[in-house]
């Protein structure tokens, strides 16, 4: 009898809470289909496109995702947004019901350059253009579009700020992101261009702190117990910058030490107007996953993305006080 | 003694299994009911989730995690717990990656271009390898299990990325004039139109539902669970049960290693970041107790299907990610929870028969 409650209950529990995600989720899909419904002529054609980006706890992938959303939303598709954390497997899933979802097209920041080609070529081959946003994968040819930051010229042209911010001498450490990250090494060698034409600059330390706030501040506690005397750090992003700006502060050495941070994210961006940082440089993501989107509704209607290459890399831009102003949403700059 | 002891065992095992087969039965029934609810839900919100593809596509993302899942039931059915899992599954890829490759022999000057099977074989043997340091810790040192296998899973991944010092090997093809080809074209082939990964899943269902059920391993293993020290009294050896549950859990996180690497066409030193947890979930939605003797195959099987249906439809049908989360943490809960809440009514009722003439065999073999 006992048993038969129970079970009976069980049930209900579970469909009572199933009912309710399931009829959330078709809620929000009527509803968005609703709103896209009037936007655009496009809306005839309908349909989904799939955004899976890396992590949608953090402000720069938060602007990628909800950057892709709205142009989606805008030329009159409807949007999925989903994240893979950068692991290769999840993203595989996604991919694959995505395709079991029979979506029109796929904006994908992908998990790692070699990991990523099978999940790619898999939903090419499924008939599904992938368009490859903020990072590429090692094989040309299957992804319609990869369309990336130029990290080189971005690494050159905050280096060379840094540089004349540290009047050209002194010792500097550097924070290095994660090593698995193709643009860990493409930053640090682009500073490293940079820093060699100065003999007075001298490098006294590296540490990987893997693009983390926390490792971040750990790592640059250890060098500062090593090196004192430094009056520089450049960090492959703008995380670990400002986690070794923490340390900094702690250490009352604020005021000496010259900070370099990448990306041009809203923490960032107030240290420069702050004077924390020297200097960070904006990814250009916004534009980027613009572009994706926009070569992705073209590709649909004319089988075509409207751009001759398959890889395309955007300029960076520099954020140092003079221009911080300009700065007015996450990742966007005035012109 | 032991002659008598073993008697004592054989009589009392069957009983105890048939125990746990009519409450198994009832714990599959309750988590087979949540399956059937999540097809019947998604297919409704999504025409896509019954296709023959989509069912197939879902199935092979299960197949991993439940062949994760029955390693995780022979060490949770004898009350331990292996973390180390989604370590393993990584460190077993990178070795296959490695060998795939082609070895460098430093002092030789040489590269070495092991065959397919033979990269398999050594794979397979480096995660049980792993597995079996895992048992000795337990047993021989005396280590927690949590702690041990917390262990193992910081030490697995460190060799992984050693290993590649952070880059994945992604040439896997082998080429023909070395004879180490058919790598991925064995592990990513269909058979009958079925995925490798659920005919593994099949093989290692099917060969631990009759080690469980048959042999003499599968019952000193329910007894360990169920009550160590009684069943160390009456002649079972604990020791080496306990180590063998762990090599056995080694050896099922490294043939996914095998399967994940064939998937994504190179070896990742991340590769099963987190499994450990998902293949822990399974197992409990499908009706074991953490600590210990209580828990099937099949049980363990439906937790694999529930949740991976129930991830794979919530991307379906478009449910925020963040979302995703918070209903999957709670559908663990209330399976639990719901679990519980049985076995209290159970022992409530169990109390009441007590009353009457007490049964004390009958109580010694109850479960915690």
């Amino acid at each position: 009898m006992f048993r038969k409650i129970a079970a009976i209950a069980a049930t209900g529990v579970m469909a009572l809470g199933l009912a309710a995600c399931g009829s959330s989720g078709s809620d929000s899909a009527s509803s968005s289909a609703k709103s896209a419904a009037p936007a655009s002529a496009g809306a005839s054609q309908g349909g989904t496109i799939a955004v899976i980006t890396v992590d949608l706890a953090n402000s720069y992938w938060q602007a990628e995702a909800n950057t892709a959303k709205a142009e989606i939303e805008k030329a009159g598709f409807q949007a999925t947004v989903n994240a893979h954390g950068a692991d290769p497997d999840k993203q595989n899933q996604l991919i694959d019901t995505a395709i079991s979802n029979k979506v029109k097209a796929i904006i994908l920041d992908p998990a790692g350059a070699d990991e990523s080609v099978a999940a790619v070529q898999k939903a090419t081959d499924a008939g599904i253009p992938v368009l490859l946003v903020n990072a590429e994968i090692s094989k040309q040819g299957i992804a319609k579009s990869q369309i990336i930051s130029n990290n080189a010229q971005g690494a050159t042209i905050g280096a060379e700020a840094w540089v004349k911010a540290m009047d050209g001498k002194g010792k500097y450490v550097e924070l290095f992101g994660n090593p698995t990250d193709n643009n860990a090494k493409v930053r640090s060698d682009g500073y490293a261009a940079v820093i060699s034409a100065y003999p007075d600059l001298k490098k006294v330390g590296q540490e990987t702190a893997n693009w983390d706030r926390a490792q971040g501040k750990d790592k640059m506690e250890g060098l500062l117990a090593a090196h004192p005397d430094i009056t520089g750090v450049i960090a492959g992003n703008d995380e670990m910058a400002l986690g070794a700006i923490e340390a900094l502060t702690d250490a009352k050495k604020i005021n000496k030490v010259k900070v370099l941070g990448f990306d041009g994210n809203a923490d960032a961006v107030e240290a420069v107007r702050a004077g924390t940082m020297v200097a960070t440089v904006l990814q250009p993501i916004v534009q980027g996953t613009t572009n994706a989107v926009a070569q992705a509704v073209e590709y649909l209607k004319s089988g075509k993305t409207g751009v001759a290459d398959e890889k395309q890399s955007i300029d960076c831009v520099l954020i140092t006080k003079d221009n911080v102003d300009k700065y007015k949403a996450p990742f966007v700059m005035d012109k | 003694m032991s002659e008598l002891s073993q008697a004592a065992v054989k009589a009392t095992a069957p009983r105890a299994l048939r125990k746990i087969n009519t409450r198994a039965l009832m714990i599959e029934g309750r988590a087979l009911l949540a399956l059937l609810l999540i097809v019947v839900v998604f297919s409704l919100l999504s025409p896509n989730f019954l296709s023959a593809d989509n069912l197939i596509v879902m199935t092979r993302h299960v197949a991993m995690n439940a062949i994760l899942a029955i390693g995780m039931l022979l060490v949770i059915l004898n009350g331990g717990i292996d973390l180390s899992v989604g370590s393993i599954v990584g460190l077993s890829g990178v070795i296959a990656g490695m060998l795939l490759e082609g070895l460098k022999l430093n002092s030789l000057d040489l590269f070495v271009y092991p065959a397919v099977w033979v990269v398999i074989v050594v794979s397979l043997g480096v995660g049980t390898l792993a597995g079996w340091v895992n048992g000795v810790v337990v047993t021989r040192l005396k280590v927690a299990p949590f702690i041990a296998t917390l262990g193992m899973l910081y030490v697995a991944r460190g060799i992984a990325l050693l290993i590649t010092n952070g880059t994945p090997f992604s040439k896997l093809n082998g080429q023909a004039g070395l004879g180490n080809t058919g790598f991925l074209t064995f592990l990513k082939s269909s058979p009958l139109g079925l995925p490798m990964p659920v005919w593994a899943m099949i093989l290692f269902a099917v060969v631990f539902a009759v080690v469980l059920s048959k042999s003499p391993f599968g019952r000193w293993l329910y007894a360990t669970g169920g009550n160590e020290r009684a069943a160390e009294l009456s002649g079972v050896p604990v020791k080496k049960v306990k180590t063998r549950i762990y090599v056995l859990s080694g050896l099922c996180a490294a043939a996914v290693g095998l399967l994940l690497t064939a998937d994504l066409s190179s070896a990742t030193p991340a590769a099963g970041e987190f499994f450990e947890l998902n293949a822990i979930a399974a197992v409990v939605i499908g009706g074991a107790a953490l600590s210990g003797g209580r828990g099937t195959i099949r049980g363990t099987l439906i937790g694999a299907f529930v949740i991976g249906f129930l991830v794979d439809g919530l991307v379906l049908v478009g449910v925020s990610q963040f979302w995703q989360q918070i209903i999957k943490g709670a559908v663990i809960i209330i399976a639990v929870a719901l679990d519980q809440l049985q076995q209290t009514l159970q022992k409530r009722r169990s109390a009441k028969a007590a009353l009457s003439p007490p049964k004390p065999s009958e109580r010694m073999t109850a479960p915690v």
